[in-house]
């Protein structure tokens, strides 16, 4: 028996295929679950809120305070915020647009294998631009602190502070790296994977129509 | 966007839901599986439905297909069941009894086949898709993507790859 000859059976109704009525389309709609896309648009999108929710208070503290390094800390802060909204608004455009599957199995695949990548590389290096920043914002406060007479604290307890700052933070830093990856390639690496080597199946022994659909 | 499907949508969906509803038996085994990923199409084209413009050269049911083959194809959900040459469900063979019925075929030869289709990789089975629905070569590079010539050359591979797999079943 060959793929012709299940060609006149294939297209008879399956035994439990009733038609979905529009009842139980209301209800699918109203629970859609989505896939992976969907999980990483309400991830990135509570994540956004929050980094408004920090932004607006470093706004909030920015007027309440007149010391100088408090308000420079609560500027790099924001930097900081609006540096990640900037980043989940790109994120959130970026999976609106790979979650559009209407185009032909070869662009979609196309589309998808990029963004995944854009969005893992731009991700991991954000992770790792995070920490020192982080880091260098703390340390900033005090040794502005101490610059400014305002601590109670000593030269040596800076220096010394700085010194296990910075032990931490190189440890801590080698240690996001590894787990970064590992949750990276474990969270969209696999699927990247798939997706890539579908596209070179896809394509192999000759080269695609034309980048654009009809 | 709001969670009422409009008349059309629905009309539409109705006329096509066994389309849909092959694409899920042709991509997975499982019931539970199926429902899925039959929900995961339908939301998807309920998303696209707006975008959907009505063209004198692109019908419904290529669109269609693109949007079903992607979301079977390039599905992000995490698949964990089971794998995809498992044995067939009770109500595959169902099926399968209902389909070779009157036929010059055994139902363990349909099943046979059906076996030598799930170890297809998902890109080759949108070939077999496209080429148990009849749809001519021009509609199926269309739907994905690549030259006529191409599909040609990979209709022809699949075949060949499904014989040995019936050769080795």
């Amino acid at each position: 028996m060959e793929l012709n000859d299940l060609r006149r059976h294939w297209q008879q109704p399956e035994p439990d295929a009733a038609a979905i009525s529009a009842a139980q389309l209301r209800e699918l709609l109203a629970r859609q679950r989505g896939g992976l896309v969907d999980k990483m648009r309400r991830n990135a999108r509570l994540e956004m809120a929050l980094a408004i929710v920090f932004a607006g208070l470093m706004l909030a503290g920015l007027t309440r305070t007149h010391e100088i390094v408090v308000r420079l800390c609560a500027v790099f802060s924001l930097i900081l915020m609006l540096v990640l909204v900037y980043y989940y608004y790109r994120l959130l455009a970026m999976l609106r647009q790979i979650a559009e599957p209407g185009s032909s199995v070869r662009n979609h695949l196309v589309q998808l294998c990029a963004g995944l990548r854009r969005m893992f590389h731009f991700n991991y290096r954000l992770t790792l631009w995070v920490l020192p920043y982080m880091i260098l914002l703390i340390y900033g406060f005090f040794t502005g602190r101490l610059l400014a007479g305002k601590a109670t604290y000593t030269w040596q307890t800076w220096a010394m502070a700085g010194g296990i700052l910075l032990v931490v933070g190189a440890v801590l830093q080698v240690g996001i790296v590894h787990v970064t990856r590992w949750y990276m390639q474990r969270l969209y690496g696999q699927h990247l994977d798939r997706l890539e080597s579908q596209l070179h199946e896809l394509e192999e022994s000759a080269g695609p129509r034309s980048t654009a659909d009809s | 966007m709001s969670a009422v499907p409009s008349a059309d949508f629905l009309a539409a969906l109705h006329e096509y839901q066994p389309l849909v509803r092959r694409v899920c038996r042709l991509y997975c085994q499982d019931a539970d599986d199926r429902q899925d990923l039959f929900q995961e199409i339908v939301l998807q084209l309920w998303r696209a439905w707006p975008r959907y413009v009505p063209h004198p050269d692109a019908k419904l049911s290529t669109w269609l297909y693109r949007i079903a083959l992607n979301v079977a194809i390039s599905n992000l959900r995490q698949r964990t069941r089971r794998p995809a040459s498992v044995g067939l469900e009770d109500d595959a063979a169902q099926y399968l009894a209902q389909a070779t019925e009157g036929s010059a075929y055994e139902p363990e030869e349909m099943a046979a086949l059906y076996t030598a289709i799930n170890r297809l990789s998902d890109v080759d089975k949108a070939f077999v898709l496209l080429y148990l629905e009849d749809r001519p070569y021009e509609e199926m590079a269309d739907i994905l993507g690549i030259t006529q010539n191409n599909v040609r050359v990979k209709m022809h591979r699949v075949q060949e790859k499904l014989r040995k797999l019936l050769v080795h079943t």
